[in-house]
């Protein structure tokens, strides 16, 4: 008759048994895995693949800029130069064989590049650094000077103090996949925590739960079966996108920074998660039918679209502020570590503040659900729940 | 033993239990019964401590039940409640388990009851695709798949066809037999008449009358049936006789005492034949309408 296993460990195992076997939870995870592998694959032969372009020159002056190009270009750009008649490169760049032709006036003074609908910014801006050196040479050795004994552009190095253009875009990208796998993972997550609660209660299975184990319990198992599912879906999806980055040619940068840093997200969003698991519950306590949920979840569907636009707009000021409070806090603080311009003391203080709002919710939601999921006849609201005796 | 002592309970202003008293003896089964509204839910509810009471307490064998000692009680609430997406024998595991059985005990007890139901070719259905009164005898295996110490149910037949009642029956004999005390409400009182030892009445959160089904039927067993080979109006003139109903020759009347008893019938046969004398037994129905009135 005796066995060990606690009622609240019963109903996790509960919990996570259905949800394994939830088609659409198992095909939205797969579905995910493969677009983030995808992403980082994709990126990766986007990243290492060359621009290329190819021009025509239609007189030897205009030849003479393209060489200079052609010397000139970074190694990631591809250019095949040729000349030939205007008629036969305008016949070309109609077909489609060709980006663009460079003629030149008669005195050699001034080119033009021809695209057919459009000019690559790139290609642009290559022809136009040739078509300079090309003017300032002539200039120059005209006037008896060489070129090399010019002071060169390189003579002033630009740097910046604080982050820079590189670790910045990191942020933002990483930023953009925190706040949406926190957003993605508190609503597959959450919304089935109130929904299984709708459902025991609008069953009337609670009245039999309650008579078997205690209500704490059984609210327990349904949390901790949820949050078990949701930090191992984000541990696979973390673990996995950073093996694939790992894994990948592509050389990423501030590769060991994401790492650490996703283990700080891993904790928060923990905590997060933790304290909408129970405002979920409470809400499901309160409603009476699963169509209830629609309405009052309202608020807490805002909240959450809030915290992911916090992710991927907030910043300065308004940032540092929502690192500090709870849920935001989730999203907010690990963006703040990737820039790496926090003190050790600041995400543990907003760990300390995040931790003490689950603690408060949870017990304040234990109490709503405690008298809200016995209570037959029309969905609750919070002061009548309040108002219920046990 | 299970006992109440002296329970009310009200909501917000309505007072639905009043000093409710009333014992649940092991070893038999005690029937339930009361009006629509009378107070029997809140009662079990409170049983089985899903509703606290504003005062009194409910004891088992003498010991106060707290949610720590009330552990193997077996319970069918009212409104029926099992999930209807999940197939029928995975909820029994799950339920056993929490009442604490092995995975393994749990699903050999689910499948012992629902063989007893008939319904083992079904263990695997998912519960909504059953017909209700199947469904019922789902929820009644639920309650019993711990082996209870104490039986509480509240409508057990309602919904059931003729076997299923008669299986149901046979099941709560089996338990009352095993010295558990069993509770449930019944608004079929002539199945109650064959089934229980023991009778609760309740009635606007009144307990009405709490005693053996025998002691009820003899309290109410000072009425004789009388047929007389003429005319019984005469009986109307007797001193210390009430008639209850008379129809030409057919009588039903009550005596204050044994000895009025005795010298009506030593009257009836001086006028003439008497083919009938006899005490009328009520059925526990009769009892409850005349305790209600």
């Amino acid at each position: 008759m005796n066995t060990t296993t606690p009622a609240w460990l019963i109903v996790t195992l509960r919990e996570v048994e259905t949800k394994l076997r939830d088609k659409a939870f198992v095909i939205t995870t797969i579905g995910t895995l493969v677009v983030i592998i995808g992403s980082i694959v994709v990126s990766s032969i986007l990243g290492s693949r060359s621009t290329e372009f190819s021009v025509t020159a239609t007189d030897e002056s205009s030849y003479q800029v393209l060489t200079q190009v052609q010397k000139d270009k970074p190694d990631d750009v591809s250019l095949r130069i040729a000349q030939s008649t205007e008629q036969e490169a305008r016949q070309q760049l109609g077909d489609g064989d060709l980006d663009a032709m460079l003629s030149s006036s008669n005195d050699g003074q001034a080119y033009s590049l021809t695209g057919f609908d459009e000019v690559d910014d790139q290609l642009r801006q290559l022809v136009a650094d040739g078509v300079d050196t090309i003017l300032t040479d002539q200039v120059l050795s005209s006037a008896g000077l060489d070129a090399a004994s010019l002071p060169s552009a390189d003579a002033l190095k630009v740097s910046q103090l604080q982050g820079d253009a590189d670790r910045n875009s990191m942020v933002k990208a990483m930023g953009f996949l925190f706040s949406f796998l926190f957003y993605m993972a508190t609503l597959l997550f959450g919304m089935p925590i109130a929904n299984s609660v709708i459902e025991e209660k609008q069953n009337r299975v609670v009245e039999i739960l309650a008579s078997t184990i205690r209500l704490r319990q059984l609210l327990t198992g349904k949390i901790v079966g949820n949050v078990i599912l949701a930090m191992i879906q984000l541990l696979v999806f973390l673990s996995v996108g950073l093996l694939a980055a790992y894994l990948s040619p592509l050389e990423i940068p501030f590769l060991g920074v994401v790492s650490q840093v996703a283990g700080w997200f891993a904790v928060f969003f923990f905590g997060g998660f933790l304290v909408l698991a129970g405002i979920w519950a409470a809400l499901g306590s309160l409603a009476t039918r699963t169509e209830d949920l629609q309405q009052s979840s309202g608020p807490v569907v805002t909240v959450l679209i809030a915290v992911l636009f916090i992710g991927l707009y907030a910043k300065d000021g308004f940032l540092v502020a929502a690192s500090y409070v709870p849920i935001a806090s989730s999203v907010a603080m690990p963006i703040r570590l990737l820039s790496g311009e926090v003190a050790l003391w600041e995400p543990i203080l907003s760990l300390v503040i995040l931790l003490a709002a689950c603690w408060a919710v949870l017990l304040f939601a234990e109490k709503i659900y405690r008298r809200a999921v016995m209570h037959t006849g029309g969905s609750l609201t919070l002061r009548k729940a309040l108002k219920l005796e046990v | 033993m299970l006992e109440l002592h002296n329970v009310s309970r009200s909501f917000s202003d309505h007072q639905v239990l009043e000093d409710v008293s009333f014992t649940v003896p092991g070893g038999a089964l005690t029937g339930f019964v009361g009006a629509n509204g009378a107070g029997k839910t809140t009662t079990m509810r409170i049983i089985m401590g899903l509703l606290a009471p504003n005062t009194g307490t409910v004891t088992l064998n003498g010991i106060e039940l707290s949610s720590d000692t009330r552990p193997n009680f077996g319970y069918m609430p009212e409104e029926r409640g099992l999930y209807p997406k999940q197939p029928v024998i995975d909820q029994l595991v799950y339920l056993g388990q929490l009442h604490g059985l092995g995975r393994t005990t749990a699903r050999s007890r689910a499948m012992e009851l629902l063989s007893r139901f008939g319904l083992e070719n079904r263990a695997k259905a998912k519960l909504e695709s059953l017909s209700l009164g199947n469904q019922q005898r789902v929820q009644v295996a639920a309650s019993l798949l711990h082996e209870p110490d104490v039986l509480i149910l509240d409508e057990p037949f309602s919904g059931l066809d003729p076997i299923a009642v008669d299986a149901m029956s046979s099941i709560l004999r089996d338990y009352a037999s095993r010295g558990v005390p069993v509770l449930f409400s019944s608004h079929q009182l002539d199945l109650l008449d064959v089934l229980v030892d023991h009778l609760v009445i309740i009635q606007n959160g009144k307990i009405l009358a709490d005693s053996s089904a025998d002691d009820l039927r003899a309290s109410q067993a000072s009425r004789h049936r009388i047929s007389l080979g003429s005319d019984a109006g005469w009986l109307r003139n007797e001193p210390g006789v009430s008639v209850l109903d008379i129809s030409g020759p057919d009588a039903l009347v009550n005596f204050d005492s044994e000895t009025t008893a005795q010298r009506i019938l030593a009257r009836a046969m001086e006028r003439g034949p008497v083919t009938e004398f006899s005490i009328y037994r009520p059925s526990l129905a009769d009892v409850y309408r005349e305790i209600i009135r």
